[in-house]
């Protein structure tokens, strides 16, 4: 297989091969767990469930003063690789095309030198994300293969995306046909990791909101 | 324990996983910040105090039982199921390490609700036989004597005639048509009777009609404690029955948390059927008073006052606001702790842990944060609500060498009171 | 002779005096219950409280001892109760009101240890289903009445 034919592989069936591979398996994931369903509460609301459920899908990114100060390091960082890596995939020029071509949608692009930049900082943010992990006994104690894994998930679609972009170590096209794949295998382990969280959070915020507004509590 | 009890409490595991507790699982990151929630973790540094690590078998359990590859592991003999050994190890998690405080609950950036599900997990703990031996036998007695601690109706009415003597006026029993029932936890009839005193001279001078029911004072809930439905069900059922029997508008929760918890929150739940009634916190009902104009009050505190927000009356039950409207009345120095209301830290005793003897050294050493708390704000006095509470607080004070006198806020509202004493004690 | 003769006139009559009167009157009703309770530090913390030259220290001290002994006997939550212990743990509680600073108990420290005391024979009457509690109250009426007429009687200095 030449390097072209290689590209065109990834880019066509592999591509559709693994968003089908995404998109079934977090819908799956997602029935799997709502039809365990719950049981109706049957005590008297002091307040609204639907509405405290909304407020903390918005304010559970901002913790309170004593929680910030006590985990500032992952509030902070998990910040910064997480902007940085949504700014790379989606405010990045080429990446945009790609979406537009397929969806018909596309917005501004973010100048190249700032997405450089940006992935430069995402990366450096996730190996100190990855350092923390290991270093403090919290995190060394509950940390499993998984959590290393979807680290390493992370970060490959970055790192393979700045190389490619800067041409470094292999002709462009086999640079491109490694980020593409990165992506591939990103979409591909999504739905069966903690990556799932990207769905989830917002459910499990709302249903957290919902039991403590049923009662009257911001949480 | 035998394969048939494991058998019990993994078939009771999957019963409590519901779509919350698989959407929190789901979410978890291992961000390690309930760590920093939860005092067990913060005053030990300990990692296996992490409050998602509690909840390890519920997870596994979730996994091997209700997702498709998890099975599939689990069918492949690829993951091995929660074992009798696990459970065991995880006892002390779960009962001595936790108090249901549900800080971590509101900590956690993706929003998992950890102590809803160690409420769940208990009820796999307590089918498997790995609930702590104090918390069975306070379990027992409710079931059998009414009362976790063996109190009895004519103890009951010692106290009441004690107290009748005092405040000169006779305590309502049995009284049907009253809009109150009022239920008493048994730690205020043995250790703090005189909150009985307190909430008759306070009705009487708001001229609230009210009841005891010789049938059903107690109102704290070990079931739920120790994790066992049917138990805290039996348990509410005996309040609902009388209430419906003297046909009470309201029942009212005494200066207890997880009773609290217990009648209003998961009551219905547990009955499987709404109240014919409703429920409040003697807090909630006493802010009523006082917003009808019908709580007069004279002169105020004027030591240094600050308010220990009881984990299932602030954090988990809503009542947080009551309080502080009725310290305002009667303190003119009152200060709030640093992170105060819902974000209030625990005392270390609430679910269970206080019940449990395995406990006590855990437990004083989670009362470091409350200490450090009580160091910033420097009060003369601090003001709670919750009996149990009450009791940690003046341990955790005394171990400390920290001169606070602990004192219930239903009690200074009742010392507070513009009417004047009843003229005449009752002579036997 | 100063005649008390119901809880309200007790109770006001004890809050108008002078603490170092209230804690010499809450040790002898305390004094009255003692039996009730078999831990020798309450002993010790009425014999400081009964003792009207006792310094500011020894009754910081005494103080700090009643306070662990209400601590060692309360009820633990949960536990099977024993009414026995109880009046033991308030007859702790009547000490430890005789030797509290003034201003820290409402009521005043004699009021607070009249009804733990009142409280311990409570207990007692739980546990054994004999009810002296009418005879510990007139008691104590008798013994604020007696003092009262002792220190009206007294020569002024």
């Amino acid at each position: 297989m030449t390097e072209t034919e290689f590209l065109l592989w990834v880019r066509g069936p592999a591509f559709q091969g693994a968003t089908v591979i995404f998109v079934l398996g977090v819908a799956f994931r997602l029935l799997e767990i709502l039809l365990l369903g719950r049981k109706p509460n049957l005590a008297e609301a002091r307040g609204s469930a639907m509405l405290g459920g909304l407020r903390t899908i918005a304010t559970r990114s901002f913790p309170d003063a004593g929680t910030h100060k006590r985990s500032a390091f992952t509030h902070y960082v998990g910040y910064i690789f997480h902007i940085g890596f949504f700014v790379t995939l989606l405010l990045f020029a080429p990446h945009i095309l790609v979406i537009e071509k397929a969806f018909g949608v596309g917005w501004p692009a973010l100048p190249t030198p700032v997405v450089d930049a940006t992935a430069v900082i995402t990366m450096i943010a996730l190996i100190a994300v990855l350092l923390h992990r290991l270093k403090d006994p919290v995190l060394r104690f509950l940390s499993n293969f998984q959590d290393y894994f979807a680290w390493f998930l992370t970060i490959l679609p970055v790192f393979t995306g700045y190389i490619a972009f800067h041409r470094v170590g292999a002709p462009p096209p086999t640079l491109i046909a490694i980020h593409i794949l990165s992506i591939e295998l990103l979409m591909v382990v999504f739905p069966f990791t903690k990556l799932m969280h990207a769905f989830t959070l917002f459910m499990a915020r709302w249903y957290n909101g919902a039991i403590a507004g049923y009662r009257g509590v911001s949480s | 324990m035998s394969g048939a009890s494991l058998e019990r409490g993994i078939h009771a595991m999957k019963e409590q996983i519901d779509a919350p507790t698989a959407m929190f699982f789901s979410a978890c990151v291992h961000c390690g910040m309930c760590a920093e929630a939860c005092l067990f973790f913060t005053e030990t540094r300990d990692p296996k105090y992490t409050p998602i690590h509690k909840l390890e078998p519920l997870r596994k359990v979730w996994q091997q039982e209700y997702t498709f590859w998890g099975k599939l592991a689990r069918t492949l003999g690829l993951s091995k199921p929660v074992t009798d050994a696990e459970l065991t190890e995880w006892e002390t998690l779960v009962y001595d390490s936790c108090t249901l405080c549900g800080r971590c609950s509101m900590v956690c950036p993706v929003g998992n609700d950890i102590a809803y599900m160690i409420r769940k997990l208990r009820e796999g703990m307590a089918a498997s036989g790995h609930a702590p031996p104090g918390l069975i036998g306070a379990t027992g007695r409710a079931v059998t004597i009414g009362s976790p601690m063996g109190v009895k109706l004519p103890a009951l009415e010692a106290q009441i005639r004690h107290t009748e003597e005092e405040i000169g006026f006779t305590i309502p029993l049995d009284v049907e048509g009253a809009e109150y029932l009022c239920t008493l936890s048994s730690m205020e009839i043995m250790n703090f009777p005189e909150y009985i005193a307190a909430i008759a001279r306070i009705f009487h001078e708001a001229d609230v009609s009210w009841t005891l029911s010789s049938e059903a004072f107690e109102a704290t809930n070990s079931g739920i404690q120790i994790g066992v439905s049917d138990i805290a069900a039996v348990l509410v059922e005996r309040i609902v029955k009388a209430a419906e029997k003297l046909k009470v508008k309201a029942v009212i929760s005494p200066e207890c948390g997880h009773a609290y918890m217990a009648i209003r929150w998961e009551g219905p739940n547990l009955i499987g059927r709404p109240y014919p009634f409703k429920v409040f916190h003697i807090l909630e009902v006493l802010d009523e008073l006082r917003k009808a104009g019908k709580l007069r009050t004279t002169g105020k505190e004027s030591r240094r006052l600050t308010y220990h927000d009881p984990c299932q009356i602030s954090r988990r039950g809503g009542v947080f606001e009551q309080p502080r409207n009725l310290l305002k009345m009667v303190a003119e120095n009152f200060v709030e702790m640093p992170e105060t209301g819902v974000m209030n830290w625990c005392c270390g005793a609430g679910g269970g842990v206080s019940a449990n003897e395995r406990a006590n050294e855990i437990k004083m050493t989670a009362f470091k944060r409350k200490k450090a708390q009580l160091d910033a704000v420097a009060p003369d006095a601090l003001v709670s609500a919750c009996a149990n509470c009450r009791i940690q607080l003046e341990e955790g004070l005394e171990e400390n060498n920290m001169d606070i006198p602990v004192i219930s806020l239903t009690e200074t509202i009742a010392e507070h009171l513009a009417g004047k004493p009843p003229t005449e004690a009752r002579q036997s | 002779m100063t005649e008390i003769s119901n809880d309200t006139e007790f109770r006001d009559r004890l809050e108008s005096l002078d603490p170092a009167y209230q804690r010499i009157l809450a040790a002898r009703f305390v004094e009255k219950v003692l039996s009730l309770c078999d831990d020798e530090r309450v002993c010790r913390v009425v014999k400081v409280a009964a003792n009207p030259d006792a310094s500011a220290d020894e009754l910081r001290t005494a103080l700090h001892s009643a306070r662990v002994a209400i601590i060692d006997s309360h009820a633990r939550c949960g536990a099977d109760s024993s009414w026995k212990d109880q009046a033991g743990y308030f007859v702790a509680r009547a000490a430890a009101a005789a030797v509290s600073p003034p201003g820290q108990l409402a009521g005043g420290a004699a009021w607070h240890a009249a009804m733990s005391s009142r409280m311990a024979e409570t207990c007692r009457s739980i546990d054994t289903a004999e009810d002296n509690t009418g005879q510990v109250r007139q008691q104590q009426h008798l013994i604020l009445s007696e003092f009262l007429t002792s220190i009206e009687s007294a020569p002024h200095e």
